[in-house]
């Protein structure tokens, strides 16, 4: 029993935030008319009546007649009387009725995510508007009252306007009337390379208009340079504000004409081009970037399965030895002349191979200390004094040298400071295993940084051990190659995990001795 | 009787693991060798071994499976257990495509272990008794003179005397003579008997199965 009613305030509340809106455009947009009628190169307020209609469903259609009729008699009056304005306001509404209708059913939402579904949309709203103008400039031609005018003439020019206006509106009203896009939108508006952008822009359409003077469609090309450079930055948001304020602009420009004479037809035409333009481009590096994150996801995951792999085979080892020993323990005290002696030392045997199953635990619950990545400014000098600390202490009574490199004037690394802490750690834990391994007494361990690229460091550690035989190079970071009870195979496993999840490396060199490159992200410098 | 020679050949990298598995088994009264990669196996490897293998999956160097092959490739039929500590499904297919008596997952099931190893000795046995049977087989051949063997040959085609007499050009008579030295020289008691032992010591095709 309430619903009705309720129903009916709520379409009464839209509908009186519509109107006012829709008239406020229609007279701020009524520029450069051909003759009394709204035959203007620039349209925006059908996007509002189709986003309206494409949102609120079709019954808001009747709403949208009743404004368009009432904006004609408000604005200008009902130029060609009430019978014709009646006429033309049935013609608009259930044009852009249809072309609502027609968005609504191909598009799956209202994102403009693809170039599939952009494309959907410029080709619906450009041929729709073609043929709702011509339904418009029939009904005057038919009545007369286009006083002189060639229909094609004001038919084309009501056709760029309505498609200019709804190509550049309805995207922005697309954007806004969703909250991650609306916010994304209001977090771009914010950033101060955002601003530098809006300001170029803004500059470059004061110097096609007011600079050059004269004819400003022939200077027009030159906004297209920092309508690329914003698509390529921000994407779709930042295409749909730089072609708002690119419109904004040229409405400007037209209102302080004083001597009307500027070509709003063709500069409206271009406007369309450099729409479509930065439409297209901002579409394509959005799904690039899309693309890119799902691509960083899946290697995350399959990192994370790796892992599990290697925690599963490094714990399985010792398991099965442990049933094994276990056994053959039963089997000795099940005979009639239990082997006691040799229960004991199986049982020896056990206890260890349990510690070694601990003790893969152990390290992995090291390895995840810190729980969920944390990105942070790590400054050079206080890693590698970290790394020395460790260093230290691991060579401790050795005989091993330990030598660190400390590099000037490189960037800060932009990283996890306790996951690569664990990671250098390992890799110094491996080099010191590997060199008293080959029994060397002039043990050398040593760590440099180098700049790999823009974004990257180097972190080296070399070592003066055997190193990796090139067999086993490709193998090396399968967490189940090194046989050796110390799980160090799980450890370059886990490092080179950690070293990926940060979107680096970890690599074995090829030298004949031990060297491992670990390359991380560093903080860009501005 | 279970030969004496029998031996579980244990491959695994893991020194704790093939070390555990080859005390296990030993006290299970198994003959064991253990080694820590199939290089060092094939290394060491000798005509005369028989028994199976237990091998890890994963080695440093060749695989289990890699190993598997390279012997199969060598026309040694050793019956392969394959053992891993992850079971990927890769890695078992492999396994048993290249027909490992079984597949299993670290920790496995001792029962599990001593029942594959069974399943491969029993596979090994009748391998060899196989192969003792074919060479006793090849020594009563070949004390049969080139006549007999001509005989055998057509015997073993299903001809009766007077068809084989008639072939080679001689009396039924002797025909029937050389047929029963041959059974007498082969230890067998009848014509049926003769087929089969041609049959399986003279296969049509070539000496190989």
């Amino acid at each position: 029993m309430q619903a009705r009613p309720m129903k009916l305030l709520r379409y009464l509340r839209d509908a009186a935030v519509f109107a006012p809106c829709y008239v406020a455009l229609d007279w701020a947009s009524y520029i450069d008319p051909v003759g009394p009628f709204n035959i203007t190169p620039w349209n925006p307020q059908p996007a509002l009546a189709i986003v309206w209609m494409m949102l609120g469903g079709l019954m808001h259609a009747p709403a949208v007649l009743a404004t368009i009729l009432l904006v004609d008699i408000i604005v200008r009056h009902a130029p060609g009387g009430y019978v014709i304005a009646a006429t033309t306001a049935i013609v608009l509404a259930s044009g852009y009725a249809t072309i609502a209708w027609a968005l609504k059913s191909l598009l799956s939402d209202i994102g403009l995510r693809s170039t599939r579904q952009l494309t959907i949309f410029a080709v619906v709203v450009v041929a729709g508007t073609g043929v709702v103008g011509a339904g418009f400039i029939g009904v005057l031609s038919t009545a007369g009252l286009l006083a002189g005018t060639p229909f094609s003439n004001a038919w084309l020019r009501f056709w760029v306007g309505d498609a200019v206006g709804i190509l550049v509106t309805a995207p922005l009203l697309f954007a806004a009337s969703d909250a991650m896009r609306r916010s994304a939108l209001l977090s771009l508006a914010r950033r101060p390379e955002a601003l530098l952008q809006a300001t170029i822009l803004g500059a470059t359409v004061w110097l096609i208009f007011e600079g050059f003077s004269k004819d400003p469609s022939r200077q027009f090309y030159l906004l297209f340079l920092p309508l690329i450079w914003i698509a390529v930055r921000f994407g779709m948001n930042g295409a749909i504000l730089a072609t708002a304020i690119v419109q904004m602009g040229v409405v400007l420009g037209v209102h302080s004409d004083v001597g009307a004479s500027l070509p709003v037809l063709e500069i409206q035409a271009l406007l369309v081009a450099l729409t479509l333009t930065g439409l297209f481009l901002g579409v394509m590096v959005d799904q690039r970037q899309r693309a890119e994150e799902g691509l960083r996801q899946t290697l995350r995951l399959a990192a994370a399965g790796e892992m599990a792999g290697a925690i599963a085979h490094e714990v399985n080892q010792p398991l099965t030895a442990v049933t094994n020993y276990g056994r053959s323990a039963q089997m000795l005290l099940e005979r009639d002349q239990p082997g006691l002696p040799q229960a004991r030392e199986i049982i020896g045997k056990i206890l260890s191979e349990a510690e070694r199953a601990a003790e893969v635990i152990r390290r992995l619950r090291d390895f995840f200390r810190a729980g969920t990545t944390r990105l942070e400014e790590v400054q050079l000098p206080e890693l590698l004094a970290a790394v020395r600390r460790m260093g230290e202490s691991a060579i401790e009574g050795k005989g091993i040298s330990l030598e660190i490199e400390n590099p000037k004037s490189l960037p800060a690394l932009f990283v996890d400071r306790l996951q690569v802490e664990v990671v250098l750690r390992n890799l110094i834990a491996n080099a010191v295993e590997s060199v008293l391994g080959a029994g060397r007494q002039d043990g050398r361990i040593r760590v440099s940084v180098q700049r790999q690229d823009d974004r990257h460091l180097r972190i080296v550690v070399v070592d003066n051990g055997p190193g990796v035989s090139a067999a086993n190079r490709e193998r090396l970071f399968e967490p189940f190659v090194s046989g050796k009870a110390s799980g160090m195979g799980l450890g370059l496993a886990i490092s080179r995990a950690i070293a990926e999840a940060h979107g680096g490396s970890l690599e074995a060199g090829k030298a004949g001795h031990g060297e491992f490159h670990l390359i991380l992200p560093c903080v860009q410098r501005a | 009787m279970r030969p004496e020679s029998l031996t579980v050949f244990i491959i695994d990298d893991d020194a704790a693991v093939r070390d555990s598995i080859a005390l296990m088994l030993g006290l299970k009264g198994y003959r064991t060798a253990v080694f820590s990669d199939a290089e060092a196996f094939l290394a060491a490897w000798r005509e005369d071994w028989s028994g199976c293998v237990i091998a890890d999956v994963r080695l440093p160097g060749q695989s289990g499976v890699e190993l598997q092959d390279a012997l199969r490739k060598r026309a040694i039929a050793l019956p392969f257990v394959i053992i891993t500590a992850h079971g990927d499904v890769a890695t078992a297919r492999a396994a048993f495509r290249s027909q490992a008596v079984d597949f299993l997952e670290k920790p496995f099931d001792n029962a599990q272990l001593f029942a594959a190893i069974e399943t491969a000795f029993g596979l090994e046995e009748r391998r060899i008794q196989r192969i003792d049977g074919q060479r006793k087989d090849a020594k009563k051949l070949a004390r049969l003179t080139a006549r007999e063997h001509q005989v055998l040959e057509q015997a073993a085609q299903g001809l009766h005397a007077k068809e084989i007499a008639a072939a080679l050009g001689i009396s039924p008579r002797t025909v029937e003579v050389h047929k029963t030295r041959i059974m007498e020289k082969l230890g067998v008691r009848n014509v049926a008997e003769l087929v089969r032992f041609s049959m399986a010591a003279m296969p049509p095709d070539s000496g190989r199965n």
